[in-house]
């Protein structure tokens, strides 16, 4: 993906004087992708199709949740008319095996089937509806085996094993200080079962691209996360060295992790291996998609906190069980970091967590905005609420005595400085007292209105000790144009504004002389994954180390067009100029060409690879499992239809310390964004199963919010430097999410009284609440 | 084959012809959410939206004769409550301009707002054909079983009307706040001879009345104790079952809450006179 800004006439002439410093780290530059998408020329996996399709392929899945494979007969298959192909494991060069933590998933499976959406043989067509009709008369005969549809199955004595090794995948674990002594001796100590359900990513750019191969490399266009680690895994399973893969990135609509697994490449590699020469094209629908997709985690949380007569926290017991599904997708690191988040921002001087990862007979589960510390801050806040109202504390007040301080350590033992979930929490709830609702205080008797809060923080990157870094290259031109070269992907969230903007502020150019290339296997250096908040602090310090490196460069060849020692020296707006007389200046298109005849390279590339460390395996302790930490805290404010159960948000405050807004309307976007996608959690999302098959694989019934749902997003953007990030940014994604569900779940409390600990908040499950209904419990058939 | 007839009496000619080989299409947010799901897999269509004697709504005799392709955008400007507000409750703009109130008919979805308005309100429908005319029969007959109705293969839906405008109330319980399917609605209307109906969405496999109550509460003047009665009643006189969006046992029990909610409403605004027009 190449992008760059349009540039409009320079109005820079010669003896103009120089545009005033023009910092475009804190601006709300335009979206450099901006036009294309509102306009529709932004191609998209599947607008590739019209311009390039030869051929067409389609997937054989899964019609059971669990079952051995006997055959797979692909003869009447082949008989449908416009058919070139079915390719089963059997036709698969490499492993067949991708997965990005631990190698178990089947690209196409060959023995055994362990959930409705595992696919079997891939189809190639002439036309997409011969693709299809060809993928429904592959004849697969199964041998059916039981099916392992809920955590409670899946742990009961003499259940079917999904792995020789059994269905617990892994355990992670926290232990500080004596917890049994800490609440035995506490005064007040309280206990609450949650329940997290399963949720789709729901992105709107449903999974499509297209694959050719020459003979030479395999050209993938199709959208990730992480298009380096892709590149690894499709190689791998299909039996490919990398140098023959490449990947481009098509522009993206959303990811919030659903993009982080193999999803479509393998297919599409395989297919175009077969069929060299022809551009290959798959695209699922959106129920393929849902069927398909890994999930993200359906969480059983039990806690119990207890407290002095003080106010103050004595102890943490939290057990989790975790819904693994069929393969392990993330699943490790997602445990691991919902028992590093399992206290959230407070001090809990004694804390015993156990998180049980549970293979079942449902979707895989895996990444997901939040990844595991959005189901405990679920957990955590509902536990804070619960403990102030049995110590009879006000809820703010007994948040704000057991909140972290900076130099203060989290649970895994790390010590945060600086922290501001304090100051996160004024802003919030100042902004929600000063500037009261303008709704009627006259409320009918049946409704009833609440106010809650949450107060979150979040480790950003993989952390652990695992060795995340982002390499950059940035690059002058002889026209002055810096061009940014970044693996990381664009998914929505603005990256590539960021990355842009990073460097121009390093270099001194405005945004116009911008330009940047992404997520190009063959074009740029690897970046990690756009995932974990990490873009903006892995990336931008390695953007802004590049810009920095080549900005010696730069000065040094002003000094010699200047006649002046290169520190005396200021670069502004494409000008450079001696900082004491703006007069002797010289424009960047003629500093670039001095250089490049003087054997200058006019390019540099960076490597940011800061060290966490990783926990100690019996205690969860580390002096660093993340590279740092972000803060954030919500109010949100209710009705409650106390007769039907219905919610409705009336207003939502997030504030969040993002280090520096590097471009404020971004985070704004990404704030809004979240919150919306926490109401959703909060209130409607759910994907429910039986016996391992998803009944609602569409928008019809997977309910996800619109306009009508979402009121205005009150978002207040703290900037607190962030010592390790670029010009003291850190980043913003996933916290605005963890932080807007509590904060909800809060205010439902306060209204009606009754806590709330099943998600979504469904009029029925709200009414079941309110009335403590428990007769034919939805509940029952997913836990 | 694509037939866009521009006069009902052609309409009716090919529905004659084609019988069940053609599929009647208006706003089509039913029929190509179907074909798109596979469920159908249509080759002929009689597309019935331009014809404009079915876009219609008149005053006649003291009733209001809405033709079949009227859309719910138009009916959620109408001064019949239940109607509107059941009307603008229906998906979201889009699907407001473009499905009409024979679509939802001829679907007879038991989460059909419209229906669920219209048979509270006492409504009538009006089948045509070639060969037999016009006749008018309430939509309470019309309904017969899931998605069964007494729409004959050579039929088109041409009207529906309501007598005069009783006073009405609806309410429609969903998960969120636009595009949004029922998981139970309730529509009430009340004539000027105290005659009292009741009807509901997703109870049963169809659209339903609740005779029962509406005897209950016919020629009475409403109190809470007889609300209560009511409200009593309807859950006997509905038969949920548990889906994916929700249980029995909720369904149920809002049948009993929008019952004594919307009887209230009409009890408590009564002396306003026709604050509901
Ligand atoms: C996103 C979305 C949201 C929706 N939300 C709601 C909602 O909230 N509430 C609700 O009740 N419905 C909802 N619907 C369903 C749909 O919009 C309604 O049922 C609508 O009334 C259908 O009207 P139509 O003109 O589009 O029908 P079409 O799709 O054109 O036709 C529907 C059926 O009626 C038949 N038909 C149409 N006209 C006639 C006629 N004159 N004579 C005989 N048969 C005829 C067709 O053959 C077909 O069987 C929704 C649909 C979508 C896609």
């Amino acid at each position: 993906m190449i992008q760059q800004v349009t540039t409009t006439e320079s109005d820079q002439t010669l003896d103009a004087p120089i545009a005033p410093a023009d910092h475009l780290v804190g601006k709300s530059c335009r979206r450099v992708d901006g036009q294309e998408k509102v306009t529709g020329a932004a191609l998209y996996g599947a607008d590739l199709f019209p311009n390039s399709a030869e051929l067409f392929a389609s997937v054989v899945r899964s019609e059971h949740a669990h079952a051995n494979i006997v055959s797979i007969d692909a003869t009447q298959a082949l008989e449908v008319a416009g058919i070139l192909g079915v390719y089963t494991h059997a036709d698969v060069g490499g492993t067949n095996i991708h997965g990005l933590i631990r190698r178990d998933h089947p690209a196409l499976a060959s023995k055994r089937v362990r959930y409705f959406g595992d696919s079997i043989a891939v189809v190639v067509a002439k036309t997409e509806r011969a693709a299809k009709l060809g993928r429904d008369k592959v004849a697969v005969t199964y041998e059916p085996l039981p099916v392992i549809a809920t955590m409670e199955q899946a742990i009961a004595e003499g259940a079917c094993k999904l792995y020789p090794e059994g269905n617990v995948m892994g355990d992670k674990r926290i232990r500080k200080g004596d917890v049994e002594r800490a609440l035995a001796d506490s005064h007040v100590v309280v206990s609450d079962t949650f329940f997290t359900q399963t949720v789709d990513h729901a992105f709107l750019d449903i999974e499509a691209g297209t694959g050719h191969w020459d003979g030479q490399v395999l050209t993938l266009y199709v959208a990730g996360q992480w298009v380096h680690e892709e590149r690894r895994l499709i190689a791998l399973a299909l039996g490919l060295p990398v140098e023959q893969i490449r990947i481009i990135q098509p522009v993206t609509g959303g990811a919030f992790g659903g993009r982080e697994d193999i999803s479509i490449q393998i297919y599409l590699g395989l297919a175009a291996l077969k069929h060299q020469g022809k551009t290959i094209a798959l695209r699922y629908t959106r129920s393929e998609s849902m069927r398909a997709r890994h999930k993200r985690h359906a969480l059983k949380i039990e806690s119990t906190f207890g407290a002095n007569a003080d106010g103050m926290l004595t102890a943490a017991k939290i057990v989790v069980y975790s819904d693994e599904g069929a393969y392990a997708s993330t699943g490790i690191a997602v445990m691991r970091k919902a028992a590093s988040h399992a206290t959230g921002p407070y001090c809990v001087p004694n804390v015993e967590v156990d998180v049980y990862g549970v293979h079942t007979n449902n979707n895989p589960t895996g990444a997901m905005r939040g990844f595991g510390a959005c189901q405990m801050a679920i957990a955590y806040e509902g536990m804070m609420d619960r403990v102030a109202r049995a110590l009879d504390m006000d809820r703010e007040t007994f948040r704000r005595k057991n909140l972290i301080q900076s130099g203060d350590t989290v649970t895994t033992g790390q010590r945060i400085d600086p922290v501001s979930v304090g100051l996160c929490l004024t802003k919030a709830i100042q902004k929600f007292k000063d500037q009261p609702y303008p709704g009627s205080d006259h409320l009918p008797a049946h409704i009833k209105r609440g106010w809650g809060m949450s107060a979150i923080c979040f480790g950003l990157g993989y952390g652990d000790g695992f060795p995340d870094c982002s390499r950059a290259r940035v690059e002058l031109s002889d026209s002055g144009i810096a061009t940014v070269y970044t693996g990381g992907v664009e998914v929505g969230q603005g990256l590539l504004n960021a990355m842009m903007q990073i460097a121009g502020e390093e270099l001194g150019l405005p945004f116009e002389s911008m330009r940047i290339v992404a997520a190009d296997t063959e074009l740029t250096d690897e970046s990690g994954s756009s995932s974990a908040t990490r873009q903006t602090y892995f990336t931008g310090n390695a953007v802004r180390m590049a810009a920095s490196e080549l900005r010696e460069q730069v000065l040094d060849i002003a000094g010699i067009k200047l006649k002046v020692h290169p520190h005396e020296i200021t670069l502004q707006h494409g000008w450079a100029y001696e900082t004491s007389n703006s007069n002797n200046r010289v424009r960047m298109e003629k500093i670039c060409t001095e250089g490049l005849t003087r054997g200058y390279s006019l390019k540099a590339t960076a490597l940011f690879k800061p060290r966490t460390i990783v926990e100690i395996p019996n205690t969860g302790q580390s002096p660093r499992a993340f590279i740092t930490y972000l803060f954030g805290a919500h109010v949100s404010q209710v009705l409650v239809n106390i007769e039907t159960g219905e919610v409705k948000v009336e207003r939502h405050i997030a504030a969040h310390d993002v280090g520096k807004a590097v471009n404020p309307q971004s985070v704004e976007g990404q704030i809004v964004g979240g919150v919306a996608q926490g109401l959703g959690m909060a209130l409607m999302e759910e994907v429910t199963y039986r016996d391992g098959r998803i009944m609602n694989p569409g928008l019809t019934d997977y309910i996800i919010p619109t306009i009508k749902d979402l009121p205005p997003v009150e978002a207040i953007i703290v900037e607190h430097d962030d010592p390790g990030g670029p010009f003291g940014a850190h980043g913003v994604g996933e916290p605005p999410l963890i932080g807007a569900v509590p904060a909800i779940l809060s205010a439902i409390y306060d209204a009606t009284g009754k806590a709330p600990c099943e998600l979504p908040m469904s009029p029925e499950r709200t009414w079941r609440l309110i009335n403590e209904v428990c007769e034919n419990d939805p509940l029952s058939k997913v836990f | 084959m694509f037939h866009q007839p521009m006069t009902f009496e052609h309409a009716l000619d090919l529905r004659s012809e084609l019988g069940t080989d053609a599929t009647v299409i208006n706003g089509g947010t039913d029929v190509v959410v179907a074909m798109n799901h596979g469920a159908i897999k249509p080759t002929t269509f009689i597309d019935v939206s331009r014809i404009k004697a079915l876009r219609g709504i008149e005053k006649q005799n003291g009733h209001l004769i809405m033709g079949a392709g009227v859309t719910f955008a138009d009916l959620g400007k109408m001064h019949f409550r239940a109607l509107r507000e059941a009307s603008l409750s229906v998906g979201g703009p889009a699907i407001r301009n473009m499905g009409t109130i024979g679509g939802n008919i001829a679907t007879a979805s038991p989460a059909g707002d419209g229906c669920v308005a219209l048979l509270a309100m006492n409504a009538e429908v009006q089948l045509s054909s070639k060969a037999r005319g016009d006749r008018w029969m309430p939509l309470v007959d019309y309904f017969i079983d899931y998605r069964k109705t007494a729409l004959a293969d050579d039929e088109l839906i041409k009207a529906v009307r309501v007598h005069n405008n009783p006073r009405s109330r609806w309410y429609k319980i969903g998960k969120r706040g636009a595009v949004n399917i029922s998981l139970v609605c309730c529509a009430i209307s009340q004539n000027e001879n105290n005659k009292t109906e009741l009807a509901f969405g997703c109870v049963g496999p169809i659209p339903k009345v609740a005779p029962k109550a509406s005897a209950l509460l016919t020629g009475e003047t409403l109190t809470p104790e007889l609300i209560d009665d009511v409200a009593n009643l309807v859950t006997h006189e509905v038969a949920p079952i548990d889906d994916q969006r929700g249980t029995a046992t909720y369904r149920r029990a809002m049948c009993s809450t929008l019952t004594k909610r919307l009887l209230t409403q009409l009890m408590e605004d009564a002396p306003k006179g026709d604050a509901d027009a």
